[in-house]
């Protein structure tokens, strides 16, 4: 069963194509309210701006990499992923909130709460990756983070100074053992 | 086997296979589990990887754009310059010596314990419509009734002495009933874990200290107390009236 894209995708389609004047328009909306919430939560202007800066390049790497698809309104979903990284980050610094983090919550979808989660949950297991990545020899870490730069595969293999199709059978082998990595730490 | 199907997988996405073996795998995934589940995972794997790895121009823009609006959208509060007219000029300078006066002769310095203490309220999140032990503990701490609220917190610390939060209230509560000396062995203990409340165990431990005047200690405790803390700035000015 899909669920019908909600009309707001178009800021994720903004913050994809950089629209200047729309993603101006999810400040207007949100930004103030972020800031309030981190002034009233132990933080400052400048952590209130790193959350919210995070927060929208999270949104666009699942929007561009992960074809996130919003199902529910933004701006509830844009307001609770920063909510969650602001406590999380309180976590950090061992202090204790000074709202119940559900209070004012209460109004807000469970769809909303699903994708915030699921945001979160992928972004945490797009660094387990990253981990185990790291974790495999030179030759293969050099092939797989070329090929994953974004440039044409044929351009890559010239690159490397490989043909096209040792290139293909090289990244296979590559990510077989990393898939194996990661399923070994999975068990 | 499984092995092999994660190798034919990567081979298969990443175009490695000859006809042949394409065909004999796209048949074999119009039915095996196992092998789509290899697949969805791979593509899974795959695209978390592109988004830490590429090398995105248009990400980056983005982040220009962002730092941009950053600037406007969060600056730091100024504090508002209010003019003077001439009368509240005297008035207000009159008002300064008074106030000079009032710093010198510091009426209040006797009492820094009851400036400083501020006792902390103990909030419940309240999930169902029943009333827990812990609902009925917070409510008679909250209107100061310690010597009550100890008793059920004394029962709910027995059944989960794990529960930071139950300890520091539970600490507070002995401190402010005169049982001072266990109380403090109980938020001692807590400070010396890593819960959230490791540094308003160790404020209330030199609250304790100050109501009995024992400065020194006072001061030890408060020390501990670090800048990004919930109770530095009050840890700070009251050291500096010490």
């Amino acid at each position: 069963m899909t669920k019908k894209v909600h009309e707001d995708q178009r800021y994720l389609i903004a913050l994809l194509n950089n629209e200047v004047a729309l993603v101006n328009e999810i400040y207007k909306k949100c930004a103030g309210k972020v800031k309030s919430f981190v002034l009233f939560n132990n933080g400052n202007a400048d952590d209130a701006a790193d959350i919210f800066q995070e927060a929208l390049v999270d949104i666009y790497n699942q929007a561009k990499y992960k074809n996130l698809q919003l199902t529910c309104p933004f701006e509830p979903f844009l307001l609770l992923v920063c909510k969650r990284k602001w406590l999380n980050e309180l976590k950090k610094r061992s202090i204790s909130p000074v709202t119940k983090n559900e209070d004012d919550l209460l109004h807000i979808g469970e769809d909303t709460f699903e994708q915030a989660e699921a945001l979160e949950l992928q972004k945490e297991q797009a660094s387990l990756f990253l981990k185990a990545f790291e974790q495999l020899g030179e030759r293969c870490k050099e092939i797989i983070s070329w090929s994953m730069k974004g440039e044409a595969q044929e351009k890559v293999a010239e690159t490397l100074g490989v043909t096209y199709g040792y290139l293909r059978k090289k990244k296979s082998e590559c990510m077989a053992s990393l898939v194996k990595l990661i399923d070994r730490k999975n068990d | 086997m499984t092995e092999d199907k994660i190798l034919w997988t990567a081979q298969y996405v990443e175009g490695d296979l000859n006809e042949e073996e394409r065909l004999a795998f796209e048949n074999l995934l119009s039915y095996d589990e196992e092998l789509k589940q290899h697949l969805a995972d791979y593509y899974d794997i795959h695209s978390s990887l592109q988004m830490e790895l590429a090398s995105d121009s248009n990400r980056n823009t983005l982040v220009e754009t962002i730092k941009t609006l950053n600037k406007e959208h969060f600056v730091a509060e100024q504090p508002r310059v209010v003019k003077f007219n001439p009368y509240l000029r005297w008035v207000s300078g009159v008002a300064a010596v008074l106030v000079l006066g009032m710093l010198i002769w510091e009426p209040w310095r006797s009492n820094l314990y009851e400036e400083f203490n501020a006792v902390p309220q103990m909030s419940v999140a309240e999930r169902g419509a029943e009333k827990t032990d812990l609902d009925h503990a917070a409510g008679l701490f909250n209107e100061q009734k310690y010597a009550e609220a100890k008793v059920v917190l004394a029962k709910l610390h027995a059944t989960d002495a794990q529960n930071a939060m139950i300890s520091y209230y539970y600490g507070v509560a002995l401190m402010e009933t005169s049982e001072v000396a266990k109380g403090r062995l109980l938020l001692e203990e807590l400070f010396n874990g890593a819960s959230v409340y490791k540094y308003d165990a160790a404020y209330a431990v030199a609250m304790s200290y100050l109501k009995e005047d024992q400065k020194t200690d006072c001061k030890f405790w408060l020390e501990k107390i670090p800048k990004d803390a919930s109770h530095y700035e009050q840890a700070q000015n009251l050291l500096k009236k010490l």
